[in-house]
């Protein structure tokens, strides 16, 4: 029987295989923002107590991770009128290709390692593999600054997703201190991002190479 | 069997009927009246009463290629479950004699368009060649599926009485995608938008239509018919995994087939209604969707049932 999270953490491995194939920015940042809400829903529904506390975590990460970052992400998109093209080094079709070698390889790694605390749920430690496999891909093959940005949001994502895993009860603090590192990076990207759109009217990565001393 | 044969015959007369619904949506979207239902019929009947004009450099290849894809195509009906009753013929593996009879039509059709030597059915018949392969990838795909899921090769084991309902029961959720993803190949294998629009003017823009240009009369006929009966078999494919129900009565199961039938034909003329065809070099990438959900199901199917 399958389980209702692996209903959800299906659609998320279905996301992650769109999101080789996305060429627009606004449909990625949509991805993100929905993984970003199911990895935070997710744990609370593995072991985690269901205190007030709990509760009151689980709807802060949900609000961050999913509503807070992907908007402000899209607004400074607007705001700036960024070209809206991912802009990749690999094309769409070898990447969506990438990405299917990606769940395969996920799903083989996942079933060696077979941790006993979570092998009720079948697609959690591969959804949680695959993750930040796609966040590194997107980082390395998208010349859009912004699409790697999202790349290392969504590779964070899954570091999250691994850690709440594999240790099941940790605790809150720990999880809002990842929590405000991904807060602080992306922060400090946006300032990094605004230098660069300054400098050269476009976020394109390739022109950071013409810079001389 | 008796009932095999006539719903053989059924589907072979009302592949016509039904592709004329995909032009009544289309009207209705547009804001006009559209065809009568029988358009197809009187279209056909106008076709066969015509004579045909042979270009002086074809050859018998031309001659072959419209018989060929017909034959094929209702070939391939014989062995397709038809609302929920056996196939006429059905043996372990028809699958793969199947996916080929229509390579046969397939190639026969570009044969004859390559055969008039004309520049734009050479170009048709490349485009036409390209993006069949990768829906053969995914349609291998979903019968991997099905062969792990079933453990048989032939598809009366996968849509005939209650075999498609045992599917869902196994795998719902991986089936869902498979619908989808066999959408995408109807669309495509039909040459329907987005892949393809079957009613260009613009040789430069076709795909199926160009190279058919030189056909005329019964020739032409005989080919739209095939391409009416080729619809209809992915049709009926998707109809019964929507509705799988088989409810005691068998004419309450055909009843329920017609409904899938006209839902599937009806969401072909939405889409070409609201969608437009895709550039040529996006077209493989939406192909290619249908291949990764396909994929995709079969990877999680294969964790949940080991």
């Amino acid at each position: 029987m399958i389980h209702s999270v692996d209903t959800i953490l299906a659609l998320v491995l279905l996301s992650i295989l769109f999101s080789y194939g996305y060429s627009q920015l606004f449909r990625l940042i949509i991805v993100v923002g929905f993984q970003g809400i199911v990895v935070s829903i997710v744990p609370f529904f593995i072991g985690h107590d269901m205190t007030a506390g709990g509760i009151v975590f689980t709807i802060a990460t949900l609000l961050i991770r999913g509503i807070i970052i992907p908007m402000s992400i899209y607004i400074a998109m607007k705001k700036r009128a960024i070209q809206s093209k991912v802009a990749p080094i690999i094309g769409y079709q070898a990447s969506i290709l990438c990405g299917l070698g990606v769940i395969v390889a996920a799903t083989y790694i996942s079933r060696q390692l077979n941790i006993p605390s979570i092998s009720n749920y079948t697609l959690l430690f591969p959804t949680a593999i695959a993750l930040p496999v796609t966040g590194m891909f997107l980082l390395m093959t998208r010349r859009n600054a912004i699409a790697m940005v999202l790349g290392y949001i969504i590779m964070e994502n899954g570091i999250y997703l691994i850690g709440t895993t594999i240790s099941v009860r940790a605790l809150h603090i720990v999880e809002f201190g990842i929590l405000l590192d991904v807060l602080a990076g992306v922060m400090i990207m946006a300032t990094i991002l605004q230098t660069i759109e300054r400098t050269f009217d476009d976020v394109d990565t390739e022109n950071l190479r013409t810079l001389k001393e | 069997m008796i009932e095999s044969i006539i719903l053989w015959l059924f589907a072979i007369s009302a592949a016509p009927f039904f592709s004329a619904m995909i032009l009544k949506v289309k009207a209705f979207f547009g804001g006009r009246k559209g065809p009568p239902l029988l358009i197809n019929y009187y279209t056909l009947i106008k076709l066969f009463k015509k004579g045909s004009v042979y270009s002086t450099s074809t050859t018998i290849m031309f001659k072959l290629g419209p018989i060929i894809s017909l034959g094929s195509a209702i070939t391939v009906l014989m062995f397709l479950p038809i609302a929920g009753q056996q196939a006429i013929f059905s043996f372990n593996g028809d699958i793969i004699f199947i996916l080929y009879t229509m390579g046969l039509s397939r190639f026969f059709t570009i044969a004859a368009a390559m055969d008039t030597a004309s520049p734009f059915e050479g170009m048709g018949a490349a485009r036409e060649a390209y993006f069949p392969i990768i829906c053969e990838a995914a349609t291998f795909m979903i019968f991997i599926l099905f062969y792990r899921l079933t453990g048989e090769l032939q598809l009366s084991a996968y849509f005939s009485g209650d075999n498609t309902i045992a599917l869902w029961n196994l795998a719902g959720a991986p089936l869902l995608f498979i619908i989808f993803s066999f959408f995408i190949i109807l669309l495509t294998e039909n040459s329907r938008v987005p892949a393809d629009d079957p009613a260009t003017h613009l040789e430069l823009t076709m795909i199926h239509e160009v190279m058919v240009l030189d056909h005329s009369g019964p020739d032409l006929g005989l080919i739209e018919l095939g391409s009416f009966c080729k619809l209809f078999f992915y049709s009926t494919i998707i109809s019964r995994l929507i509705l799988p129900f088989d409810l005691g009565f068998p004419g309450l199961a055909f009843v329920l087939y017609l409904l899938g039938l006209a839902l599937v034909y009806i969401a072909v003329g939405v889409i070409e209604s609201i969608i437009a065809r895709y550039r040529m070099d996006a077209v493989p990438q939406f192909v290619l969707t249908s291949f990764a959900l396909a994929f995709f199901a079969t990877i999680i199917t294969l964790e949940f049932i080991r």
